[in-house]
């Protein structure tokens, strides 16, 4: 699956939405606080794409939360719920490393010929790759089996996709847009007044 | 007992001339009628027949052709012509067919006993059919040991089929979906264990192995990398790296927009690509890294700026990199 023109539209509406949010408190904001505001909306707006369905955006969707609970609440007020939002992670499964010390025990008097001795380590790099991915994915380590988190890492990227596709276009556009004005105007390019 | 079993005009076709797939097909066609025309039989030569306790190949082929012949006096005379010049060299593929029809709905309840009666005779209309490819597919492989696999495998798709009816899943070959039930039809192969979990566990591995296909369609550069590990690490770095570029792309718009301000509130994508397009005088000249004009992919499905606009780049993380480096020697001034 591609990201098509219909999701880039809907998260560009859903972004700008989140944006007008933060208009008001423009003024005196640094570069941090608008990069941030512009992260989180467009982190929530693509979360909300999804509307709920997947296990990353939901977990995206609390995750921002938890740094900005009045944007999350103002860009979903008509679409889902309060108990998306307030609705707390689940606990972790179990911890992987008092059961990854309780195999290896087990696993002591194990045969050892070579073939074996392989599998294993490839079995272990596997293992190791989607803990990994895990860690990259959002929700990633509450995905209890690995066909869920390779959906999720599916969907994930599909969006991501969408996402840095729209971001880069409107920020070439704005780059244009600058620079047509400072060309026009001979003031020089990268004219960066505030910080 | 067999009356009405088989149309004698069906049976005018020879079975030399028709392959495994297309026996499948007849007897699926012949389905509705023997479920309509089969009364209860209690014969227990079927049951020795088809419950294959310990016994040998070639002794089931014999017990249930002799079967067959010794009833098969009673029909017309197309039916025994059929068998009778032909019986030396094809006993296999009659008997396998006739084992096929042999069976009825309370000798498949027999069968089935070991395994939840109750079930199995609630399932058994659809149970017949899936029992007569696996007596089918035992008779190719002719291996003792395939025997107590037709049983798990029996088992395991009752089970499949209660744990996860509604997931449609792959069928294996040669089993082709004869009624539309959604359980997955695993093959064990030859020497494989035929337990229950090695089933499921295998059923499970192929699906994982087919959401892997995927993900290396949807990842550029993933075809050349051969192993599970291989495409991991991929996928990782690739998500990093569209992570990455989201945060820097918000640094940039945050600098360079300082009012917040996305531009024309309806804007569409095609007016983007629109008013882009028009200037492309100013835009060559500006030594950036990251786009060019032409190539701006808003309404270009697929491929991602990043692989579009640095053809020589060869991994995908050194893109980004790059406009980081040069990017923060723009903004030193503007970052804290």
């Amino acid at each position: 699956m591609q990201p098509t023109s219909s999701m880039k539209e809907e998260f560009l509406q859903k972004w700008q939405m989140g944006l007008q949010i933060y208009r008001p408190l423009i003024d005196n904001t640094s570069v941090s606080e608008r990069r941030k505001a512009i992260k989180l909306s467009a982190d929530v707006a693509m979360a909300s794409l999804r509307r709920g369905t997947t296990c990353w955006s939901r977990a995206l969707i609390q995750k921002t939360a938890t740094e900005d609970n009045f944007l999350v609440r103002q860009m979903l007020s008509g679409i889902k719920a309060e108990t998306l939002i307030n609705k707390k992670l689940p606990k972790v499964m179990c911890h992987r490393k008092i059961v990854r010390r309780s195999k290896k025990i087990l696993r002591r008097r194990k045969s050892r010929s070579a073939i074996e001795e392989v599998a294993a380590k490839a079995r272990k790099l596997v293992k190791k790759k989607t803990q990994g991915l895990r860690n990259v994915v959002p929700g990633g380590e509450f995905m209890s089996n690995d066909v869920l988190l390779i959906q999720e890492t599916l969907d994930y990227i599909v969006s991501l996709q969408t996402q840095v596709n729209v971001m880069r276009s409107i920020v070439d556009a704005a780059e244009a847009g600058s620079e047509r004005t400072a060309y026009y105007l001979g003031k020089p390019k990268f004219a960066i007044e505030d910080g | 007992m067999l009356e009405g079993l088989v149309s004698p005009e069906s049976l005018s076709l020879s079975y030399a001339d028709m392959s495994v797939p297309e026996r499948l097909k007849w007897l699926q066609q012949h389905q509705q009628q023997e479920v309509l025309s089969l009364s209860s039989n209690d014969s227990p030569d079927l049951l020795q027949i088809l419950q294959f306790h310990g016994s040998n190949n070639d002794e089931l082929l014999q017990s249930t052709f002799s079967h067959f012949q010794m009833v098969g006096s009673g029909f017309g005379t197309n039916y025994n012509m059929g068998f009778g010049h032909s019986h030396e060299a094809m006993d296999g593929y009659i008997s396998r067919t006739s084992s096929c029809q042999i069976h009825s709905p309370d000798t498949m309840g027999v069968m089935l006993k070991n395994s939840e009666e109750n079930r199995a005779i609630s399932l058994k209309n659809k149970r017949k059919s899936e029992v007569c490819l696996i007596i089918v597919k035992t008779r190719e492989e002719e291996k003792t040991e395939k025997k107590i696999k037709v049983e798990a495998e029996t088992e395991s798709n009752i089970s499949n089929k209660e744990a996860s009816s509604d997931t449609s899943k792959e069928t294996s070959k040669g089993a082709s979906q004869i009624q539309k039930l959604d359980y997955i039809h695993v093959r064990a192969r030859r020497g494989e264990a035929t337990d229950r979990h090695s089933l499921a566990e295998r059923a499970r591995r192929e699906k994982i192995s087919k959401k892997m296909k995927y993900l290396q369609d949807l990842v550029p550069g993933c075809n050349t990398v051969t192993g599970k590990a291989g495409v991991l690490d991929e996928i990782i770095n690739y998500v990093q790296s569209l992570q990455r570029q989201v945060e820097f792309l918000s640094m940039k718009l945050a600098v360079i927009n300082p009012e917040l301000e996305l531009g024309v509130e309806d804007l569409s994508v095609k007016q983007f690509q629109a008013y882009f397009t028009n200037f492309p005088v100013v835009i060559a000249s500006k030594p950036s890294v990251m786009v060019d004009v032409p190539l701006f992919p808003l309404d270009q499905q697929g491929s991602l700026n990043l692989s579009v606009s640095n053809p020589n780049q060869t991994s995908i993380d050194a893109p980004s990199e790059s406009w980081e480096t040069q990017s923060q020697s723009l903004f030193a001034s503007v970052l804290r």
